[in-house]
């Protein structure tokens, strides 16, 4: 079974084509939100392998999500991989306080994101070509 | 300054009076004595006149009283009556006490001792022979007295008895004239010489006046330059977009200008002589004292000492820190703080001059968001057009038409273009605002020199360029990141204005207590007046280079940020046609033997 990735990112653009190159570069199953509290409830809910989530978005942002992610029991142990586009701010700052299992920085390469998502994530090679597999199957 | 004008012109002044008097007075001794010489000479010669006069006159008298001893006995010897010795014998009773007054009035030389003396002798003999002339009559009777009278020794001694007394008398009265005459020029000499110290002292103390009313001018004339120019810098001082206040040395308010009243909203009247410790924020002064004890290695005390202790021995002090107006609201400034020294070089006390920064950290702040919006706006397009782009060109929505991958791929290229163009845009504001600290740490070129070529590795091999790297191990201390960044940099370059097959040579060397980076290329070169410009934003050597390499036209100005915020310098060499060579000089960490590897 192909492990789920939960993307939240307020621009319905990216969040469409990190679902098309998730799911069929890295094969895993994807999940979409568009605001932070959203993606509380769709974590909450599915309870995701790893969310993908977006530093700047209106209303709750990216640090307040994650803040609420860490709090809440069920969502603790989720991995957080943050997106960002501000290249420097917060990226020490959020890796040195163990929040955040990466950064990745936007623009991203599309064709790479799954391989650097699974490096982070340490899912290595298995997970990857576990769902790159899929991926091809289908 | 206005006093210490007025203490020279007050010197030269005092100087003058002093001078003056002391030549003046010098002056007035010099008249004094030569009138009281010229007086006392006067004096001298009336008393020798009079003594003149009064021995001619007791010559005179001798000789009346002789002649009249003489007549009285030549009637007594005619007429032998003795009624004609009564005369006589008064004649010569008096012709003693005239000997006498002559011989007490006679100046006592020994020419006219010697003169009264053979005079007196004279006198005595002629006495003598009045005497036998008398005795001669008494005894002999008339004829005896003729016979006296015949032998002509009276008459001879009555002569030379006259002739003497006239010529004592005329020598006298040449003497008298000689004395006068040199009276008369010793007055001449002396009118001269008190004219003249009169017209000196005179001269003199006209000059002291004339230099006195001089200098009394010029100070005057000083002092309303001085004042005019005290108004002009009181006028710059208040008119002055910083806030300048002065105190004395235990931190009290002596002065305030008008900016720093304006910002501060108390008049200066409420501040002058209160702590200028109040106008600041009392936790930022005991966290700064803190940090000076520590620093300093001597307590600070958390109040007004915390703000002066450095100026106070003479390092140059300038920090950020709080001000509190007069209704608690706060604002930033920046403080510079001057010791005040007296010309014995005493502390009197201490100049703050500050800067309101309340705008500039407005300003930075909007320059914050605007960076932030602009990274994240653009960044945000940039990522899905990449993102889709990048699928389609991977084929993971199919296999596309050879001319659709084509564009496609040209889409892709100038996507990374622009994202790259984005990157630099930032990472050059950041550098140069400061933004970006320079995370430091002992490095080694080695390790530096291999890092960057490897980045560069692999589009060197996609341009068909060999790197030939030389790496020299030699400590420094570097943020690393940032150091790759200028190297690659300049390799990435290096690379793309190669020919193909071309060669970059990547080296270093120890120049004394640095070390120089060498990146040479052979490519076509630049122009010498392109040297220095290249360095700067959007500055590069051909205008199409930015087309056709797909450079931003940042990297070096980036590069150089970086290199100088590390305290080096980057440089290029180049021979037009043969190649360039890039130097990057950078401080070593501490002296090492070069080793190379």
């Amino acid at each position: 079974m192909s492990k789920t990735v939960l993307v939240i990112d307020d621009d319905r653009d990216i969040r469409e084509v990190a679902k098309v190159t998730l799911e069929l570069v890295g094969g895993f199953t994807v999940l979409t939100a568009e605001s932070g509290s959203r993606g509380l409830l769709v974590a909450q809910e599915a309870k995701p392998d790893a969310i993908i989530l977006d530093l700047m978005m209106p209303e709750m942002d990216g640090q307040e999500t994650l803040a609420q992610l860490k709090r809440d029991p069920g969502t603790a142990c989720i991995p957080v991989i943050m997106l960002t586009a501000k290249v420097h701010a917060q990226k020490h700052d959020l890796i040195a306080r163990g929040s955040a299992a990466g950064i990745l920085l936007k623009p991203f390469d599309a064709m790479l994101l799954s391989k650097q998502v699974c490096e982070m994530l340490g899912w290595g090679l298995s997970a990857k070509d576990e769902g790159v597999g899929d991926s091809a199957a289908r | 300054m206005l006093e210490r004008y007025d203490g020279a012109m007050r010197r030269e002044i005092r100087l003058w009076i002093v001078a003056t008097s002391a030549i003046g007075l010098a002056t007035l001794c010099v008249v004094s004595w030569l009138s009281y010489r010229s007086t006392r000479e006067l004096i001298d010669a009336n008393q020798r006149l009079a003594q003149v006069h009064k021995l001619i006159e007791d010559l005179t008298t001798l000789h009346v009283v002789l002649d009249d001893a003489e007549s009285s006995c030549r009637g007594y010897a005619l007429s032998g009556k003795t009624e004609y010795l009564q005369p006589y014998d008064a004649a010569l009773t008096q012709l003693d006490v005239r000997v006498q007054v002559l011989r007490h009035d006679l100046v006592p030389d020994v020419n006219r001792t010697r003169q009264f003396q053979e005079l007196e002798q004279l006198i005595q003999a002629r006495l003598q022979v009045m005497r036998e002339l008398v005795e001669a009559r008494q005894t002999g009777g008339f004829d005896a007295a003729v016979r006296v009278v015949q032998s002509d020794r009276g008459k001879k001694l009555t002569d030379e008895i006259r002739q003497r007394i006239s010529a004592m008398q005329t020598e006298e009265r040449n003497d008298l004239l000689d004395r006068e005459r040199d009276s008369r020029q010793q007055a001449r000499t002396t009118t001269v010489a008190v004219g003249l110290t009169s017209v000196f002292g005179i001269a003199l103390l006209v000059t002291a006046a004339l230099v006195i009313y001089r200098v009394a001018r010029e100070s005057e004339r000083a002092h309303i330059a001085l004042h005019n120019a005290e108004r002009i810098q009181r006028t710059i001082l208040n008119s002055a977009n910083y806030g300048m206040i002065s105190t004395d040395t235990k931190g009290a308010i002596l002065t305030v200008n008008a900016a720093a009243e304006k910002w501060l909203q108390y008049p200066s009247t409420d501040l002058v002589g209160s702590n200028v410790s109040k106008l600041h924020d009392e936790d930022e002064l005991r966290a700064r004292a803190d940090q000076l004890t520590r620093a300093m290695g001597m307590p600070v005390p958390g109040d007004f000492r915390a703000l002066v202790t450095k100026a106070k021995y003479g390092v140059a002090d300038e920090i950020d820190c709080t001000y509190v107006r007069k209704d608690g609201t706060r604002f930033p400034v920046s403080l510079s703080v001057t010791a005040l020294r007296s010309e014995a070089e005493d502390l009197s006390g201490y100049l703050m001059i500050t800067t309101d920064l309340s705008e500039r950290r407005a300003i930075e702040k909007m320059k914050d968001e605007f960076v932030s919006v602009v990274s994240h706006e653009l960044r945000t397009p940039l990522t899905s057009i990449k993102g889709a782009l990048g699928l389609l060109s991977g084929g993971v929505t199919g296999q596309l038409p050879a001319a659709a991958e084509k564009m496609l791929r040209l889409a892709l290229n100038n996507t990374d273009r622009l994202t790259r163009l984005v990157n630099d845009i930032l990472d050059f504001e950041r550098l140069e605002s400061g933004q970006i600290a320079m995370e430091t740490q002992e490095s080694d070129t080695a390790q530096l020199m291999r890092e960057s070529a490897e980045s560069v590795q692999v589009i060197a091999q996609g341009e068909g360029v060999s790197i030939v790297l030389g790496p020299v191990a030699l400590p420094v201390k570097v943020d690393p990141s940032r150091i790759v960044q200028a190297l690659v940099n300049l390799l990435g370059n290096a690379i793309k204005f190669s020919p193909p097959g071309g060669r970059v040579e990547f080296g270093a060397e120890r120049n004394s207590s640095s070390v120089v980076f060498r990146i040479k290329d052979q490519g076509r070169g630049i122009p010498k007046d392109k040297l220095e410009t290249i360095f700067e934003r959007f500055q590069q050597v051909d205008a199409s280079d930015s087309r056709e390499k797909g450079g931003t036209g940042l990297g070096l100005a980036i590069c150089r940020s970086i290199v100088q915020q590390h305290g080096g310098r980057v440089w290029a060499e180049s021979e037009l046609g043969r190649g360039s060579t890039f130097y990057v000089q950078l401080p070593l960490a501490e002296p090492a033997p070069q080793v190379t590897t």
